[in-house]
């Protein structure tokens, strides 16, 4: 379009200040996957129903394709990159792999901050309530059986 | 898929929203939870020239209320709407409603104003524009054709709110704001009934809250959603009912409606004749079941076939009532 410019922004992803330069036309998965490269969160359906894109802001998980990066700034921005410490993953990672709840990975990183959010907010869910807080996301290798497992495993 | 190109404008008071809206001259479309709105104009529905977000205007956020009304900020969550103790106790269909929008992930974004202000959606409409490039514009997309009803003079696509129809059955209002003036409607109101333009509201215009009257006595109410997926899935047909009683358990006041049968809500006006004043019983509840059968209007055009959608209406409407009876106290 004429006229749209460029904008400096400040996003705070996984504990850090990131200055980007782009278009007020940026999701906020475009500018996690093209200019900070974290290309762990996922492009599916790009509407919001999949669920692969999925971050948490604030603590809370959101759809990154529905949000545009300016309007991310000031906010805390978890990615999948963001939850090992050092080389160490987090226990829900463990987990995920321990139960077998990884097929073929395109789901895992909604799936694991979905499931992150859900343990940060109610450290002991009901079977219920894990299948109610991921059930934004979809496994179309329908591995959902594990991916329960693998988050009741992380409850205790 | 990308968002086409905009200009974007970020107010952080309301004053400075309604200002630019008038600026503007109506070409400043607000954005609020962006569930809606981006995978629209992702999809080459709708082109605005300026994106106006509202996510930092705080004072249009949250839930307050006094002896007489409930207040909802046009900017709250749904997940906030579904969470309030205070919703969950005494406006059970509203905070049922918001439950039973998207997911989790989507409710943490979706707003009350943008759930209520969203456009209906068809088959043959909401669809890319590599699929639609191959036919006439329809009549929503400004052309004169109806793909789901070839040969018709109008737009059927579907309203499918989940807030709108349960916030009728409160009774509740809007406010509505420009810059220099305010009006407060009743919700039905804010519906043409017209698939083509569905929400009557000017486009220098902002729906900033929602008010609740709180209902006096004893009362219960209910909402309904018919889907294929308990998950994200809009309704392809949805039933609020409110419900009020006196103390020998007759019927004071009743309301149902309809959500994803119609360009609108439909008020089931037949269910105050049939219920006032009576016990709630089966044959009563069957007759307003009937009634909301007759009054949905239903075509082939979205998730499953009328016929089946229209026959869910009877069933959604009884289970809302019989919920909202259950729920009273």
């Amino acid at each position: 379009m004429k006229g749209m410019k460029k904008e400096l922004i400040t996003l705070r992803v996984n504990n850090e200040d990131y200055e980007i330069f782009t278009y007020p036309n940026k999701t906020l998965l475009e500018v996690l996957r093209e200019d900070l490269m974290l290309t762990g969160t996922k492009e599916g359906c790009s509407e919001g129903a999949c669920g692969t894109c999925t971050v948490l802001m604030d603590g809370k998980p959101i759809r990154s394709c529905l949000m545009l990066a300016v309007e991310a700034q000031g906010k805390d921005i978890t990615t999948i990159e963001g939850l090992s410490e050092d080389d160490e993953l987090h226990p829900i990672q463990k987990n995920f792999i321990e139960q077998g709840a990884i097929q073929c990975g395109f789901c895992t990183p909604g799936m694991i901050l979905t499931a992150k959010a859900l343990l940060d907010e109610n450290p002991r869910p009901t079977e219920d309530d894990i299948k109610v807080a991921i059930s934004g996301n979809v496994c179309r290798c329908t591995g959902y059986a594990k991916i329960v497992k693998a988050i009741k495993e992380s409850s205790k | 898929m990308r968002l086409p190109s905009f200009n974007y404008l970020e107010p952080i008071t309301l004053t400075d929203a309604l200002n630019l809206m008038e600026e503007y001259h109506g070409r400043a479309q607000p954005l609020a939870g962006g569930t809606e709105l981006l995978p629209r104009m992702k999809l080459g529905l709708t082109h605005p020239t300026y994106l106006m977000s509202l996510k930092e205007i705080h004072e249009l956020k949250g839930i307050k209320s006094n002896k007489n009304e409930l207040y909802i900020g046009g900017m709250t969550s749904l997940r906030e709407i579904f969470l309030s103790t205070l919703l969950q106790q005494k406006f059970l269909a509203i905070s049922e409603a918001a439950g039973s929008v998207a997911a989790p992930p989507l409710r943490n974004m979706g707003t009350i104003a943008g759930n209520l202000c969203q456009d209906t959606r068809c088959f043959f409409y909401n669809q890319s524009y590599f699929w639609r490039r191959g036919l006439k514009p329809c009549f929503k997309a400004g052309g004169n054709v109806c793909y789901a009803v070839p040969g018709s003079k109008k737009c059927f696509s579907v309203y499918q709110g989940d807030l709108a129809p349960a916030l009728i059955a409160f009774n509740a209002k809007v406010r509505i704001e420009k810059k220099g003036s305010s009006r407060i409607i009743p919700i039905e109101e804010l519906f043409s009934g017209k698939g083509e333009k569905p929400i009557v509201i000017a486009d220098d215009e902002l729906l900033t809250q929602v008010i609740v009257p709180i209902p006096e006595g004893i009362y219960g109410s209910s909402y309904r959603k018919f889907r294929l997926r308990n998950a994200l899935d809009y309704p392809l047909v949805s039933a609020a009912a409110f419900l009020a009683i006196d103390s020998e358990k007759k019927v004071k006041s009743v309301k149902v409606v309809l959500g994803a049968a119609g360009p609108a809500p439909v008020i089931v006006k037949e269910a105050e004749d049939i219920l006032k004043g009576k016990k709630v019983e089966e044959s009563a509840i069957n007759e307003i079941a009937e009634a909301a059968y007759k009054r949905a209007q239903m075509v082939d055009n979205l998730g499953l076939p009328a016929s089946y959608r229209k026959k869910m209406v009877r069933v959604f409407t009884k289970r809302a009532i019989e919920n909202a009876f259950n729920s009273i106290k």
